[in-house]
């Protein structure tokens, strides 16, 4: 186990894809092109060593193709790594792409209960947590309605709202933050200020420099697979926009 | 021992899920969980003419014989056929968020099982229509039930992770389960096969279950018991390597997928 203060060790982490040309899937096309399939190995993240304590921010920037959300899908154990190992320490949930498992012919309120089971919540915990959430998705006057009848915004809101009550000590965010209108993507900042201030630790991937400064403690900076800077978020997002600019 | 924990943790999307599997399959049709019903129901129909008139069968009871093969019959292969295609089918949850894996065959499973029982009725109602009387005996059909959930279970495993990788599986999947539905003693007896095929039956785990549901509710018998313990004690040893063989491929779904 890592030591109490971690909530992320990442340690000597590779990863690579295989990027095939013709996938073979069926046994006969296995039999047939076995040693001929064209197939690259293409190295994502190279050994990646990167410790989080708790109650950290983190942004993880860098530009497209980079391996940041590899990464955060790596923290996640939705992929696994080729080499090394990556430990977490307290409950996790990832905000990688919302509504993931809504199942469109069920009402806002069963999608609440089926999506807050995914993230591992019991039946207890999410009849606690189900005002809180359906108030902060603002969907009160919707939330019986089958989800397809949902506009993608409204759709959108409710995913994140399930998301941020799920009451996770570490947060795993990609690039979500453009949820909703004006007003419901200003709720979701101050809601991640709060988690901030409760001391739950952050990872956010995204593009927004802005968003960066604003919460984050710390940034590291990953570039074609490698962490190029690691440290204070002025320091690193400066040279980082000096740089790719 | 980190599996029960996981489990245990995410029970609610257990519960939900086997929910969702069991009302799910007949959502889009007039009659819904009535199905449960009627489709073994017909199914037995039609090979309670069918065999007796051509192939001259003589077995006794025959409607009740064939329910006590057919119906765990139907959970057998049913169970199994749906879990070949269930990562396929969760695909998109899998890419995205990260559960314990093993739930979705376990649930598949479970709501097989669940379904069954539910059939069981079927049994029982042919048992007594027959004049058949219920015997203390039914009481060893928890053991049974669990044997066989437990050799689904480990076949499913198995199968669904397979799949990921080698897609076939999901179409010759049926095609096998024809082949094994005539090695097993369903429409006929064991004993009425010629000697130099009963190797088959022997070492099909499904004729000692079939025996067994056919021993406590057509002859009235105990079952095997000592033949079930020991099965139960070889299908916790499947359960355990196949979820280990489960386990080891459930790192690469997301990205066969």
């Amino acid at each position: 186990m890592p030591k109490d203060d971690m909530a992320i060790r990442v340690e000597h982490v590779d990863k690579s894809f295989n990027v095939f040309y013709d996938k073979t899937n069926t046994i006969k096309e296995k039999i047939l092109f076995w040693n001929k399939s064209k197939k690259e190995v293409r190295q994502i993240l190279k050994d990646i060593n990167l410790e989080i304590k708790k109650g950290e921010v983190v942004g993880l920037i860098g530009v497209n193709g980079s391996g940041k959300s590899t990464l955060l899908k790596l923290m996640t154990k939705i992929i696994y790594p080729n080499k090394g190992k990556i430990e977490t320490n307290g409950k996790l949930t990832s905000l990688l792409e919302l509504g993931a498992g809504f199942h469109p012919d069920f009402s806002g309120r069963e999608n609440i209960y089926f999506n807050a089971s995914i993230f591992g919540l019991t039946r207890k915990e999410i009849d606690k947590r189900l005002d809180q959430i359906i108030e902060f998705s603002e969907l009160k006057d919707y939330i019986d309605n089958p989800v397809r009848t949902y506009s993608s915004g409204m759709y959108m809101r409710l995913a994140f709202s399930v998301a941020i009550n799920v009451d996770a000590d570490i947060l795993l965010i990609d690039e979500i933050l453009s949820v909703g209108d004006q007003h419901f993507q200003e709720k979701c900042f101050e809601k991640i200020e709060d988690l901030k201030k409760e001391g739950k630790t952050i990872v956010f991937v995204t593009h927004g420099m802005d968003s960066v400064k604003r919460f984050c403690t710390r940034a590291v900076w990953l570039h074609k697979g490698s962490i190029k800077m690691d440290g204070d978020t002025n320091t690193v997002v400066g040279k980082y926009l000096e740089e790719t600019a | 021992m980190n599996v029960f924990k996981d489990l245990y943790q995410y029970r609610e999307l257990l519960k939900s899920n086997t929910k969702k599997e069991v009302r799910g399959k007949y959502k889009h049709s007039f009659l819904g969980v009535l199905w449960s019903f009627l489709n073994p129901l017909l199914q037995i129909m039609v090979y309670a003419i069918v065999f007796p008139l051509i192939l001259r069968n003589k077995q006794e009871h025959y409607v009740v014989f064939l329910c006590c093969g057919l119906i765990p019959w139907n959970f057998f292969s049913i169970a199994i056929n749906r879990a070949a295609g269930t990562m396929l089918e969760n695909g998109n949850i899998i890419k995205k968020v990260y559960f314990p894996r093993e739930i979705l065959p376990i649930s598949i499973v479970t709501s097989e099982a669940i379904n069954f029982i539910i059939s069981t009725i079927i049994i029982i109602a042919f048992v007594l229509f027959d004049g058949i009387a219920l015997t203390p005996y039914i009481l060893y059909y928890p053991l049974i039930l669990l044997v066989q959930y437990l050799l689904i279970l480990a076949i499913s495993f198995i199968i669904s992770a397979i799949t990921v990788y080698i897609r076939d599986i999901q179409h010759l999947i049926s095609v096998v389960l024809q082949l094994v539905f005539y090695a097993t003693p369903i429409v006929y007896a064991a004993n009425t096969i010629p000697e130099n095929f009963a190797w088959i039956l022997k070492y099909n785990p499904m004729t000692y279950i079939i025996n067994g549901y056919r021993d406590i509710f057509l002859n009235q018998t105990a079952p095997d018991v000592k033949m079930l313990i020991l099965l139960l004690a070889i299908m916790v040893v499947a359960c355990v390597v196949g979820y280990m063989i489960f386990h080891k491929l459930q790192k690469g779904f997301a990205e066969e997928l």
